[in-house]
């Protein structure tokens, strides 16, 4: 289905959707652009930058209450209770790049043995109206990794800016659902435009960059520490670029305890923390920057391909490159292993 | 006595062994009259008092901190309260810029012989923090107050530079 | 010869003799440096220096502890190689510094600010004595750097080295505001305004802790007491309690010690302004003790020692 809507009638779409359903859009608060959740009063902002942060909470939030449990007193049975997602959720003004990063955690969340409620229920239950981009920034290459500034994986609708407004394409039935809404007008040959726009973007990101070679090449510098560490020199082991990326799937579970009640609490993992593969012995077999580095590099160019059909575990929104506080760029040191010669 | 008016506030009281909760056993032993609001941990000496020993009360939900040890000269260790000094000083001073009241925060001086300041002390201290009333907490509590704090966070606020 | 010449040729000088000298080289857009290990001459082409040359690089230098390093310091980043001798957590006799007469140094967030299109889509950058020309998403703009400067710069009482081997360019000084704007502003506020500006804030973060992997003081490392199980200090979960709780064992560890160089806020990666805390505190400091990190050498900081009579602190007389 095709159709067009207009800017402020995208803006009363989402009022309207916000009544009903958990609506996550961009906003800019204090100088920065992140999702929020839609309250009345709030104002989305689709176009000044691309979101600091990526929706990745809308389906995994970054922390997810996994179970209450409660005592009525120290001699009574505690009592468990599960607190799986409730309602429906629709994210607004992501990027093709974020709607396409929740992909990566199908392989790992859903298999025929291990099936996690939690996220299912979110990804099955979100609605992704996604914004395709202008024009790649410095730092994006989703092109590279099987994306594109029009890709349509993982959105149930595809927007593209025409003049005062969007042409909407549904990419899936509970998109098309939503764009039978009234708000939604016919778009004539509006769509012929949206085309040339999304060619147009796809050709300022240029030639993409091949990396096939990368699983086998990355695996053969596995051991070659030296390698690592000049890579990572300059790397300050903080969890900025993790916690930015799309696809970033690690997660951590604690129990809150507070008096007679306590939480279990799944919450983001960071693998470029000493804590995050520190083991109670006291051992911890990532004990440096590089080694960490080497992980969170080779799970996403290597090893997650070589286990899931050679997909990447990057989606090129190149959040991690941009938000990092030393300018590491991750594709630098994907080619460095590429091109690197004995 | 219960608290100086009908309901109780929690002011959480981090005592040095030696002499504030000697001082504050004194008090209860000549059945000097005191509010019931202060909960006391006893610590070794006011220089174990982390700083943020009294930030994590507060932020809990604390509606006062006292910290009180020996007096300058009189430490059991002879220096852990001259360290305790410079910390706590700088700690009041600081939280101004966080938008905690630093009233809610008090540091002093007792020792075991002084029961009857101890009364002072803590009678003084619980009379302050009841005009305060109860502390906010951090975390907006209902989804109302998430959505205004959202709706205000939106609309930018508070420092000029930053929107 | 150019200010960046004589830094080549200095550098070259002390090579052979270090493991690695850390300088700065243009990053991943015109927009943006990123730090460089020199281990060659050849790698010595890539540096540069300028504006643009934000990071404070004297974070990587307890890492190296043990290992001869040679570093370029801006004035503020020498500050924190003078606070880590002094607390003894780098040994003078391992580090080589090559100073300089700094110009002041951007904030990427005011660029963002005073441009029209996202500075994502920059195209070219050219530095030059008082300007920057950028083109972004085809359109020139001209930004003077005084409106782009670092919060930092505008206030900065040190812009020459403080501690160099070397030092590069000529000592300038630099005339610095007695105190920025926009921190008078919010200190001014209600407790109940700022109390709610720092919930609002703090439900934006994510807590990756950035802040703190670039502080060059920050030095406790892998072993920081905000992820430690036992004791738990801090809880896994992401809210403005436990994020504000965070900022304070920051600002609690740093007090006395912070050098002012700015890097926790430029790291954020949601834009906190985290320097509204660290120069309160700077302040205070400065009140009670007399004292600004450093500033010179064989100072100790201030809370790590005490006076049996403090002429500043007057406890309360109750």
């Amino acid at each position: 289905m095709e159709r067009f809507i207009t800017k402020t009638n995208l803006t009363r779409l989402a009022e309207d959707l916000a009544a009903t359903c958990r609506v996550l859009a961009p906003v800019a608060t204090g100088g920065t652009v992140t999702f929020h959740r839609l309250r009345s009063g709030m104002s989305i902002d689709l176009h000044s930058r691309m979101a600091a942060v990526s929706p990745k909470a809308a389906t995994f939030p970054q922390t997810e209450e996994l179970l209450q449990v409660t005592r009525e007193g120290e001699d009574k049975k505690p009592e468990i209770h599960e607190t799986l997602p409730q309602g429906k959720n629709v994210v607004i003004g992501c990027r093709p790049c974020g709607a396409r990063g929740k992909l990566i955690f199908n392989p790992v969340y859903e298999t025929e043995k291990i099936k996690d409620p939690y996220f299912i229920q979110r990804r099955d239950n979100t609605i992704f109206i996604t914004l395709a981009c202008d024009r790649p920034e410095t730092t994006c290459f989703c092109h590279s990794v099987g994306g594109g500034p029009a890709d349509t994986a993982g959105s149930d609708v595809l927007l593209t800016l025409v003049g005062e407004g969007y042409v909407a394409r549904s990419v899936t039935p509970e998109g098309e659902e939503i764009m039978k809404h009234a708000l939604f007008e016919d778009a004539g040959d509006k769509g012929k435009e949206a085309d040339a726009k999304n060619a147009r973007a796809l050709e300022m990101m240029g030639p993409a960059h091949d990396y096939s070679s990368a699983p086998a090449k990355i695996l053969a510098r596995f051991d070659d520490m030296d390698f690592w560490t000049a890579q990572s020199a300059k790397c300050i082991s903080c969890g900025a670029c993790t916690y930015m990326c799309p696809t970033c799937y690690c997660f951590n579970i604690t129990d809150d305890d507070l008096g007679l009640t306590s939480r279990r609490i799944r919450t983001w993992d960071n693998c470029m923390s000493h804590t995050f593969t520190l083991e109670g012995s006291g051992h911890n077999p990532r004990p440096t920057k590089a080694h960490r580095l080497k992980n969170r590099v080779g799970h996403k160019f290597s090893y997650y391909p070589d286990l899931h059909k050679k997909v990447i575990a990057c989606c090129g929104c190149g959040r991690c490159i941009k938000q990092c506080p030393a300018g590491v760029d991750i594709r630098q040191i994907v080619n460095a292993a590429q091109e690197y010669s004995e | 006595m219960p608290a100086q008016d009908s309901r109780e506030l929690r002011i959480v009281g981090f005592l040095c062994n030696w002499c504030s909760y000697g001082g504050a056993d004194t008090a209860g032993v000549g059945r000097f009259i005191q509010p019931t609001d202060l909960r006391v941990i006893r610590v070794p000496c006011s220089g174990r008092i982390d700083p943020l020993f009294v930030v994590r009360a507060l932020m809990n939900g604390a509606d006062g901190v006292l910290v009180s040890g020996c007096h300058p000269r009189d430490c059991h260790y002879s220096e852990g309260n001259y360290y305790a000094r410079r910390r706590l000083e700088l700690l009041k001073r600081f939280l101004p810029i966080t938008g905690i009241d630093e009233r809610r925060f008090e540091y002093t001086w007792v020792s075991a012989s002084e029961g009857q300041r101890w009364q002072h002390v803590v009678t003084e201290f619980t009379r302050r923090i009841h005009e305060l009333g109860p502390a906010p907490l951090f975390n907006p509590v209902s989804e109302a107050d998430w959505n205004a704090l959202a709706l205000k966070a939106s609309q930018g606020l508070g420092c000029s530079c930053h929107g | 010869m150019s200010q960046l010449d004589d830094l080549k040729a200095a550098i070259k000088d002390r090579l052979g003799e270090l493991d690695c000298v850390i300088g700065w080289e243009q990053g991943y857009d015109a927009l943006h440096a990123t730090p460089l290990f020199i281990r060659s001459e050849a790698d010595l082409d890539r540096l540069i220096i300028g504006p643009l040359a934000v990071h404070n690089l004297s974070t990587y230098l307890p890492g190296l502890k043990g290992k001869k390093v040679g570093i370029v310091v801006k004035g503020c980043d020498s500050r924190s190689v003078i606070e880590l001798l002094n607390e003894k957590l780098i040994n003078r006799d391992d580090v080589v510094i090559f100073g300089l007469c700094c110009d002041g140094v951007v904030s990427q967030r005011k660029i963002r600010a005073a441009l029209s299109a996202d500075p994502g889509f920059v195209e070219s950058v050219t530095v030059g004595a008082d300007d920057l020309k950028i083109t972004v998403a085809g359109q020139n703009a001209t930004l003077k750097l005084a409106d782009v400067k670092a919060d930092k710069c505008l206030t900065c009482q040190h812009p020459d080295a403080v501690l160099s081997d070397v030092l590069i360019g000529a000592k300038h000084g630099a005339p610095a505001l007695a105190s920025l704007a926009c921190q008078d502003e919010f200190e001014a506020k209600s407790d109940a305004e700022k109390f709610a500006f720092w919930q609002e804030t703090m439900s934006r973060c994510i807590r990756c802790y950035a802040c703190r992997n670039a502080c060059p003081m920050c030095v406790c490392r892998d072993y920081c007491i905000a992820t430690s199980r036992d004791p738990l200090w801090v809880s896994q979960e992401n809210s403005p309690t436990e994020n504000m709780m965070f900022q304070m064992i920051h600002v609690s560890h740093l007090a006395g010690r912070c050098t002012e160089c700015g890097e926790c806020e430029r790291a954020c990666p949601v834009d906190i302004p985290l320097m509204l805390l660290r120069r309160y505190m700077n302040k205070q400091v400065k009140d009670v003790f007399e004292h600004q990190a450093g500033t010179a050498l064989d100072q100790t900081p201030p809370l790590f020692t005490f006076k049996v009579e403090e002429e500043r602190i007057h406890e309360r007389g109750w």
